[in-house]
């Protein structure tokens, strides 16, 4: 049985760690982004963004101080018991996510979107989001804390209903602009990771764009050949724009695209993209069945 | 790293302002205030602003800073600079009216704000990466606090007093020059160009089911 202390306390680790430290394979990106970049400008956005990330790490501020949405992705097995039920990760998400917000590793960025009223601990209906999902392993937890900065998602999130005629042409194109529409002035914080979801409904549609880029190792590779064709496709697309690190001169646009996909209705293409920022701000914390709790920024 | 560039003296004079080229990287030391989207829509909707001597502090710093309080001294945890062309339904108004000479942000702004620029003799300066950690040890003072318990501490007004504050580069000039112009249209054509190579004609339409002005496939 995990307790609900643990849960708690693993998920207030996983933001503290995910606000101030970057994850390996995105920092890795970035060095390999800046190994190729040559405009003085776009080498400059990766330095500062490479030293801030090291000052951060040094307990000297955060990776990003638009700490963003408060989402939480949560798989469970099949013989996960937790205290108070399944029902209880959202109480434990909301005292966490007050609790790293009351500490300042979290901005008070959540209101309400009528109102525009900020309570001060980005906690209110709906948010932090939790996503739960059961992958039929043992009897542990595992919890990535995903706080999502506002530039990937405000100026990173497009859909659109194609259909069966509108062929790959009809995806490439909307990709494409979409990803150059996000990136232009640096508005999605590029080198960006972008999710692209094709199938399903509208809103399954959008979350497998945004798992593909928030939860995926940075450039894995979809299994289906399709898929991974269409990455492939995407990819050197983007490299070719001309554009580079937070909108300058460059060649890193974007640092992965992660394509997934579901089945979808005979009729319909829908397609979505979502971008994750440079900082790819994302930590796990793998809880076993008898409350011994591992942090990894490893994704691999 | 910053200490080979030109350092800015806030207040920002007008031929200072007009001196600047796009693409040249600055730092600025002196006096400047934050806001974000409540700032440019209470000022103008509502006629609200904060009790500040815009002649003497010229500087409008888009952020939403992460602060603490530290045995009741105001601290900058980290300040990234945010989005500042989410503000252009205001931006312009609200340059001339506060005559503002150099806004600080992120991305950058759109032409209604250029040519408020250019009138006042004012720049955008975007950040350079994500500077948010060096930013908030370049705060020397954090002066005053506006607006705090009604809108929060991202949205309020906060005077910093800085110091080599930045690197941020000239993407506005007070010409009304965008740095980004004709780097979006290089991407642009780029971008038809790889779609032609991926198959993709430049007249391809997606299917349109508008009824109205609907396309012929």
């Amino acid at each position: 049985m995990i307790e609900r202390k643990t849960i708690e306390s693993a998920m207030y680790e996983a933001v503290k760690l995910a606000a101030t430290r970057m994850p390996p394979d995105v920092l890795a990106a970035l060095r390999r982004a800046l190994d190729e970049e040559t405009d003085p400008l776009a080498r400059r956005h990766l330095e500062v963004s490479l030293d801030n990330a090291a000052s951060a790490e040094r307990g000297e501020g955060l990776v990003c101080a638009d700490t963003g949405f408060p989402l939480f992705f949560v798989t469970a097995g099949a013989g996960t018991q937790l205290e108070g039920g399944f029902g209880s990760l959202w109480p434990a998400a909301r005292a966490a996510t007050a609790r790293a917000t009351a500490e300042a590793f979290l901005r008070p960025t959540m209101v309400d979107p009528l109102s525009r009223a900020n309570p001060g601990d980005n906690v209110g209906p709906g948010m932090p989001k939790v996503e739960l999902r059961f992958d039929g392993q043992g009897a542990g937890l595992e919890i990535v804390a995903c706080p999502k900065g506002g530039g990937s998602e405000i100026f990173g999130t497009f859909y659109r209903m194609l259909f069966p005629s509108d062929g790959e042409a009809g995806i490439l194109k909307f990709a494409l602009d979409s990803i150059r529409e996000g990136c232009y002035a640096g508005k999605i914080c590029p080198p960006a990771i972008v999710g692209v979801g094709v199938g399903g409904t509208a809103d399954l549609c959008m979350k497998l764009a945004k798992e593909a880029a928030l939860l995926r190792p940075v450039g894995s590779v979809n299994p289906h050949p399709a898929a991974a064709a269409l990455e492939a496709k995407l990819f050197a697309a983007c490299r070719a724009l001309g554009v580079g690190p937070m909108g300058a001169r460059g060649v890193n646009a974007v640092m992965a695209v992660h394509v997934a996909t579901a089945v979808t209705h005979t009729a319909a293409l829908p397609v979505a993209v979502n971008a994750q920022c440079m900082v790819g701000r994302r930590w796990k914390a793998v809880v076993s069945a008898d409350n011994l709790v591992r942090y990894s920024g490893d994704f691999q | 790293m910053s200490a080979l560039l030109t350092d800015l003296r806030l207040p920002l004079s007008e031929e200072t302002a007009r001196g600047l080229a796009l693409g040249q990287m600055v730092t600025v030391s002196g006096l400047m205030f934050t806001g974000r989207s409540r700032f440019h829509i209470r000022a103008i909707q509502d006629n609200v602003l904060p009790p500040i001597r815009f002649d003497e502090i010229n500087a409008f710093f888009h952020v939403g800073p992460v602060m603490r309080q530290v045995g009741g001294e105001w601290q900058v945890v980290s300040c990234e600079p945010t989005s500042s062309i989410r503000f252009e339904r205001y931006g312009p108004d609200v340059v001339r009216r506060l005559k503002l000479r150099a806004l600080l942000g992120k991305t950058t702004m759109g032409p209604g704000t250029a040519k408020a620029l250019a009138e006042v003799g004012g720049v955008h300066l975007s950040k350079i990466g994500l500077c948010g950690n060096a930013l908030a040890r370049r705060i020397k003072k954090v002066h005053a606090g506006y607006f705090v318990e009604e809108l929060g501490k991202t949205e309020a007004t906060w005077v910093f007093e800085v110091e080599r504050f930045g690197p941020f580069f000239v993407d506005m000039d007070a010409r009304g020059a965008n740095y980004f112009e004709d780097l979006d249209r290089a991407a642009r054509e780029r971008m038809a160009e790889q779609l032609e190579r991926l198959g993709v004609p430049r007249d391809y339409a997606w299917t349109s089911v508008s009824g109205e002005g609907c396309e012929a496939q």
